[in-house]
């Protein structure tokens, strides 16, 4: 489904990326570990189609397409979809009307009808019980006022209306307490299905006690250092980065 | 050295309009002071960044016949006058006729009511700051003088429509003057309109007096046509404990200026102003507004927004002059602004004018893009680059627009906003 070939990217001139390979197929769930500053939450910027990054080499197919000459909303229309590290607050556009606008801009691009604000109603607020968040969010400004698990659920939220076929979850898992990371797995498993993939950023093994992944890949200053299974992540969670040649301290002060 | 420009003389001749005797004075003697009167240019403060927009050209100098009718566009519950160029059409208009409340046009007043009027009107503007608004004072050919005693209420909003109609070139003044008495209470809806697409002027004076403990809710919207130069003077003077709460709503124009004074000269008087502008195009909007704190134990709170797009340009100026006795006051200003393209231009300017020394004055004007995470964030999901500039557009005034206290005037102002992004999106 997705196939990056040494991808390189830079931000303001810096190298950041430096010759990613990797392969995802339908209905895998991959999980990129590393170190703060290795690269992993500029890789999902990238696949998003954030123009801060510059991408200088290689190429991002998703279904042979070649991703990286799409702009971003045309990605998302295809299935790219990128749960926010730091989700944006928009205050003055209300949740529902913003979730409305989004589904319906990709109903529109698949041909399909628009839903109207009714449908769209009912299915925003049965899907947002899913998430364990109160439907009066929606009516609430884009994020405005959310604590920081109210976020990473309006974002899981967001995932399940839009159906992607990639999902990409950067760093999902921070900040949230133990109940609130609950819920998120529990929606990014009802995310699971043989038509999708789901690759997910993480700094911490915890996700992955309630999400497990196929694979697991180990991404150290624009590289991928290490590839292997969940094992893989629990190894990582007892002996640090150290044993893979990695310096931790140093790659988190870069 | 090159003379200044003049007011044409053809601006003040007499209209042919019969009215009482006692307003026919005042618009001569109105006239008289105006003979000769210098235009604003660069150089006047006031007009500083609009003067190059102003455009009285002879042909506007002639009044726009009232001779069609005409039916309110907001076709919603309420009562509702209609000024087609300036007079009133009693048979589009509908309105009560209820204990404590009396709604009469200036060509209807006996002559003592004539003359009670004759001496109030300007009273609530200031001559100097509003030089414009006195050609409305030589010009008038009709208006609407609405009076309520104490204790009275108006049950629904007050629509008054003000179509200019521009079939031919012209101009035309449209007049109000509103006394509220004692605890009286009223929500007006002033609405301006255009037909026919001749080069025309129109030329608003809209005044509100209001006595202890009244309330009143004044909701503007300039919506003239690109052909129309809309130059408007709002005033109203508050006693005691009384309060008005302003709602303007501006799309721009070749020339569009808007003069909101209040005077707080009562303690424990409070006024809230709201104003939204949006331009696009070259087209222009100048608001100035001017909040004078004469008595103690006020407050004021106002809060503009403007948005520019294309190669437009919107001004906002706001004064707040607190006086010596003015003690205790509490005066609120905010000005936000929003630019949609590099070629557009705002200025804005904040004027404090403080002579006491126990007052809570705060202040605040910004200028500023869309935010691009905020973009970047919409368009991640499939939103379209242009609907998520004009969703995040309308969301940096829709908390004002919000605030509209009348559901239909408020769903009307939202629709007309899409449609105005909708616009300036697609063509950029």
């Amino acid at each position: 489904m997705l196939s990056i070939k040494n991808l390189h990217a830079t931000v303001e001139g810096e190298e950041i990326l430096k010759g990613i390979n990797l392969e995802i197929k339908a209905g895998e769930i991959h999980a990129i570990m590393g170190p703060n500053g290795s690269g992993k939450s500029t890789l999902s910027q990238v696949l998003a189609g954030n123009e801060t990054f510059t991408v200088t080499q290689g190429e991002v197919l998703l279904d042979g397409n070649n991703l990286l000459e799409l702009v971003t909303e045309e990605r998302a229309r295809k299935g790219i979809f990128l749960a926010f590290q730091y989700p944006v607050e928009i205050p003055g556009v209300s949740n529902m009307q913003f979730l409305r606008t989004a589904v319906n801009a990709q109903r529109q691009h698949r041909g399909e009808p628009e839903m109207n604000a009714a449908e769209f109603m009912k299915l925003a607020r049965e899907t947002s019980k899913q998430v364990d968040l109160d439907p009066g969010f929606l009516k609430r400004g884009v994020n405005e006022g959310f604590s920081g698990g109210e976020k990473k659920r309006n974002e899981i939220l967001q995932a399940l209306l839009l159906q992607p076929r990639l999902a990409i979850l950067d760093e999902t898992d921070s900040g949230l307490d133990i109940d609130a990371l609950k819920v998120v797995a529990d929606g990014v498993n009802a995310l699971k299905s043989k038509d999708r993939a789901v690759l997910m950023v993480t700094h911490y093994q915890r996700l992955l006690n309630h999400i497990v992944p196929d694979f697991v890949h180990v991404l150290a200053d624009g590289r991928i250092v290490k590839s292997g299974g969940k094992e893989l992540a629990l190894e990582l969670e007892e002996r640090g980065y150290g044993w893979l040649g990695i310096n931790e301290t140093a790659a988190a002060a870069s | 050295m090159i003379a200044a420009p003049r007011l044409s003389s053809s601006f003040l001749q007499a209209s042919g309009h019969a009215l009482p005797e006692p307003l026919m004075a005042l618009r001569k003697q109105r006239g008289t002071a105006l003979i000769d009167m210098p235009l604003p240019t660069r150089k006047t403060e006031n007009w500083k960044y609009s003067s190059r927009y102003l455009k009285l050209d002879d042909e506007l100098a002639t009044g726009l016949p009232a001779a069609g009718k005409t039916g309110p566009e907001l076709a919603v519950a309420g009562y509702h006058v209609v000024f087609h160029n300036g007079v009133m059409v009693p048979e589009a208009s509908d309105y009560p006729d209820v204990d404590g409340i009396t709604i009469q046009r200036f060509a209807d007043l006996d002559d003592d009511e004539a003359l009670e009027l004759a001496e109030r009107l300007d009273n609530t503007l200031d001559s100097n700051a509003v030089q414009l608004a006195r050609l409305n004072s030589a010009r008038f050919e009709d208006g609407l003088y609405i009076r309520l005693k104490a204790d009275a209420v108006l049950d629904q909003p007050l629509y008054i429509v003000c179509e200019t109609d521009a079939s031919t070139p012209g101009s035309a003044y449209p007049r109000i003057y509103v006394d509220a008495g004692r605890h009286s209470k009223i929500t007006l809806v002033e609405e301006y309109i255009t037909s026919g697409a001749e080069s025309a002027m129109v030329n608003t004076v809209t005044e509100f007096a209001l006595s202890e403990g009244a309330q009143v809710t004044s909701i503007r919207l300039a919506l003239d046509g690109d052909n129309v130069q809309h130059i408007g003077a709002t005033g109203a003077r508050l006693k005691n404990n009384a309060r008005f709460e302003s709602h303007t709503v501006g799309f721009g124009g070749p020339l569009r200026r808007h003069d909101l004074q209040v005077r707080l000269e009562g303690p424990g008087a409070e006024c809230v102003l709201n104003g939204v502008v949006v331009t696009q195009d070259k087209q222009h909007y100048d608001n100035h507004t001017t909040i004078e704190h004469v008595a103690p134990h006020c407050n004021s709170d106002e809060t503009y927004r403007n948005i520019a797009a294309d190669e437009s340009h919107a001004i906002f100026n706001g004064r707040i002059h607190i006086h010596p006795d003015a003690q205790k006051s509490n005066a609120n200003m905010s000005n936000k602004n929003l630019l949609l393209s590099t070629g557009a231009e705002i200025d804005t300017k904040p004027e404090l004018e403080i002579y006491a020394d126990d007052v809570k004055c705060a202040h605040g004007a910004t200028v500023g893009q869309l935010n691009a995470d905020s973009i970047f964030y919409l368009v991640s999901r499939g939103i379209g680059r242009r609907e998520a500039r004009a969703l995040l557009s309308m969301a940096f005034i829709n908390e004002l627009v919000e605030r509209i206290p009348v559901e239909p005037v408020k769903e009307t102002v939202q629709a007309r906003l899409n449609l105005f992004f909708e616009q300036t999106f697609n063509e950029a």
